[in-house]
């Protein structure tokens, strides 16, 4: 299935902004994480089609997911 | 401190903290040492501050009676990293009641003040009166304990925060300053003025980089004791870091915890800054006064635009591995760094920034540059001109201050540094009087007098219930976009819980960015408090102290005057609701309501017996 995959801030760094990539049916959002090597402790807000989701959301054909780091003031 | 116990939650006044009061009005000094009355009164900063000022009857912030008081935290100065805060507390200025009471507040700072203070043996401070000359204050070190004295000051008046400590600097060696600048000097016009405190970083290379302790007005009431610097004079007191403590620190450093702080080279996340790219994602940066317009506008100021055209040197404060700070320079044609123009954190890259309609690098810098150097709050003079820049858009046939408007750099430099001068009492004194003055409240984006940070409040109602200043007393800011919960519950429990945890570390000296999420409560902390003192004390003791204090923070509005219609947000939140932010709209009327009823049981209930 093909899911559009929009990284921000830091998670861009050496990686892309937007891209479509193909998984198989049953890949988590914790898949995707994994698969691109991302920080784990960098990765803190996840959405897909623009709503909350946790690391064991199912994705599905055509879902928009986007990985975001900690929103932090000071 | 001297512990005559090792367990301070129960004996607490078998703590002893060493106190200095100083009689402005006639130069007598008390020193002494004080036991503690509680809990929240060993750990200090405002925990200890606002006992005291419970106990005074002020009316308006500019009286004698209102006491200054400087103080450090348990852990200042210690091996724990980012122990190096300085807290100052009094009635303020600038965050009031509708009755025109003046609010209890404090401010915190880092930079290497508190902790060599915390090492002349002194671990408070209170100015009680007013000067009739400027003077500053020496605190050194002696051989029976701390030694204070005044000293005049007049060679010092008029001069910008970093010129004050670099000419302290000629007189004194191995010290560090706390000073205000000309607008805390102009205290009547300016209800705004931060104290800067100086870094080491900026004592070796003579680069305008202080720290502030900027909310409030504590700078003002600083100016309006005519009391225009401290100078904490004594060696470095830290040896070999204990272990516990060594792990703590590689815990902050490496355990995740601080991650999104650290530099973007060390695989870190860059800083604050970063905030600007996450919330546009949900078009939730402060834009024109706080009404994104759901376009790329903010981009601008990204990182990474930036970083094409200057340099960015990621540095930190005194021995701390986190090294949260942004600093950019102009680069030189051989690609090196120039001329340092400003730190670019969040907030008042975004106050003076994309929220004035400004996107260009160096205008931004420019007047972090100003507020830094006048010594004012970047947060209450960004919002404050952004309201009159959105109240000439509303009126083109009727304008204010030049009829100035969002974007225009030249006219909104000028105004920020006739307010700097005390020459523009209506930013001065900030969003709130001005609203009032002109009729228009509902544009003012501040909350109980005390302007917003630059987070939505369609994104954060926790705003209301905050103490001092949206963004440090009360850790709601980011939850909307990080956690999406948009049920009152969960609202309720983090208002009221877990979010106002965050004031700990405005107790204990440590910064916020030890460990945000989780406060002070922790087994790191106590870990540390044992490897550093001796004590014991449990993670829910310290979290019932936090909570007391938070507590009496609250009942000291009530005792100020404020109505409980005053805790609310700005009312174009919800009289115009803004279609362009992605996130799901908390702030109708009916969740507002709610969350208010439920709050409220919760909060009542708990304030009873301080009431």
């Amino acid at each position: 299935m093909k899911v559009a995959v929009k990284l921000y801030a830091v998670l861009r760094c050496g990686r892309f902004k937007e891209k479509f990539l193909d998984y198989p049916s049953g890949t988590t959002v914790g898949d995707v994480i994994t698969d691109l090597k991302l920080p784990p402790e960098h990765v803190d807000i996840l959405l897909v089609n623009d709503t909350h989701v946790d690391f064991e959301h199912l994705l599905e054909e055509n879902d928009v997911l986007s990985l975001l780091p900690m929103v932090e003031g000071g | 401190m001297r512990f005559l116990t090792d367990k301070p939650a129960v004996e607490p006044a078998s703590v002893l903290y060493r106190r200095c009061t100083v009689d402005l009005k006639n130069g007598d000094m008390q020193m002494g040492e004080v036991p503690c009355l509680n809990l929240e009164d060993v750990l200090g900063g405002f925990g200890r501050s606002f006992q005291l000022l419970e106990k005074r009857e002020i009316c308006d912030a500019y009286v004698d009676e209102n006491p200054l008081i400087v103080n450090v935290g348990l852990l200042t100065g210690s091996h724990v990293m980012t122990g190096m805060r300085t807290y100052f507390s009094g009635y303020s200025p600038i965050k009031g009641s509708r009755k025109g009471l003046p609010a209890a507040m404090w401010s915190a700072g880092s930079g290497k003040f508190g902790a060599k203070l915390k090492w002349t043996g002194l671990d408070e401070i209170i100015f009680e009166n007013r000067s009739d000359q400027p003077v500053y204050m020496v605190i050194r070190e002696g051989n029976d304990g701390p030694v204070v004295e005044l000293k005049p000051a007049v060679h010092l008046l008029g001069l910008t925060t970093h010129e004050k400590i670099m000419s302290l600097q000629k007189e004194y060696d191995d010290a560090h300053f706390a000073v205000i600048g000309p607008a805390g000097e102009n205290w009547q016009n300016v209800y705004a003025g931060a104290v800067a405190l100086s870094t080491e970083n900026q004592l070796k290379s003579k680069e305008d980089k202080s720290r502030f302790a900027g909310r409030g007005g504590m700078g003002s009431l600083m100016g309006y004791k005519n009391v225009l610097a401290l100078v904490a004079q004594s060696n470095d007191k830290l040896g070999s870091t204990p272990e516990p403590v060594k792990k703590a620190n590689v815990n902050v450093i490496k355990g995740g915890g601080s991650a999104r702080l650290q530099p973007i080279k060390r695989g870190g996340g860059g800083g604050t800054w970063a905030a600007y790219e996450v919330l546009q994602a949900f078009h939730a940066v402060p834009v024109n006064n706080f009404r994104p317009q759901g376009n790329d506008i903010p981009e601008r100021l990204f990182r990474s635009r930036v970083e094409k055209s200057y340099e960015i040197k990621s540095e930190a404060c005194y021995r701390c591995g986190i090294t949260c700070h942004n600093n950019i320079y102009k680069r030189k044609e051989d690609g090196s760094a120039g001329e340092f123009l400003a730190k670019f954190d969040y907030e008042p890259l975004n106050l003076l920034g994309t929220n004035l309609g400004l996107h260009e690098t160096e205008q931004a810098a420019a007047l972090i540059h100003l507020c830094d150097n006048y010594g004012m709050d970047a947060i209450t003079v960004g919002v404050t001109v952004a309201y009159v820049l959105s109240y000439n858009e509303r009126h083109p046939q009727t304008p204010i201050l030049n009829g100035i408007t969002f974007g225009d750099f030249d006219g909104i430099r000028r105004l920020v540094e006739l307010t700097g001068q005390g020459k523009a009492p209506e930013i001065g004194r900030g969003s709130m009087r001005l609203s009032v003055d002109l009729g228009e409240t509902g544009y003012a984006y501040h909350v109980k007098g005390l302007e917003l940070a630059a987070y939505q409040p369609e994104t954060n109602p926790g705003y209301i219930w905050a103490i001092a200043g949206g963004h440090m007393s009360m850790g709601t800011y980011g939850m909307l976009a990080r956690e999406g919960k948009t049920d009152t519950k969960s609202w309720v429990e983090a208002i009221t819980q877990d979010k106002l945890q965050i004031v700990g570390f405005d107790m204990i000296g440590l910064c916020k960015f030890f460990d945000i999420v989780k406060g002070i409560g922790t087994a790191m902390v106590v870990d540390c408090l044992k490897a550093e003192h001796g004590v014991i004390v449990t993670e829910q003791e310290l979290k019932d102290a936090v909570k007391r204090a938070f507590l009496r923070g609250m009942a000291l509005e009530f005792r100020q005057g404020y109505d409980k219609d005053e805790f609310c947000l700005p009312a174009e939140v919800t009289e115009s609701p803004n279609p362009n932010i992605k996130m799901p709209m908390l702030t109708t009327p009916e969740f507002l309501a709610e969350l208010n009823e439920k709050v409220w049981e919760v909060f009542d209930r708990e304030m009873q017996e301080l009431l």
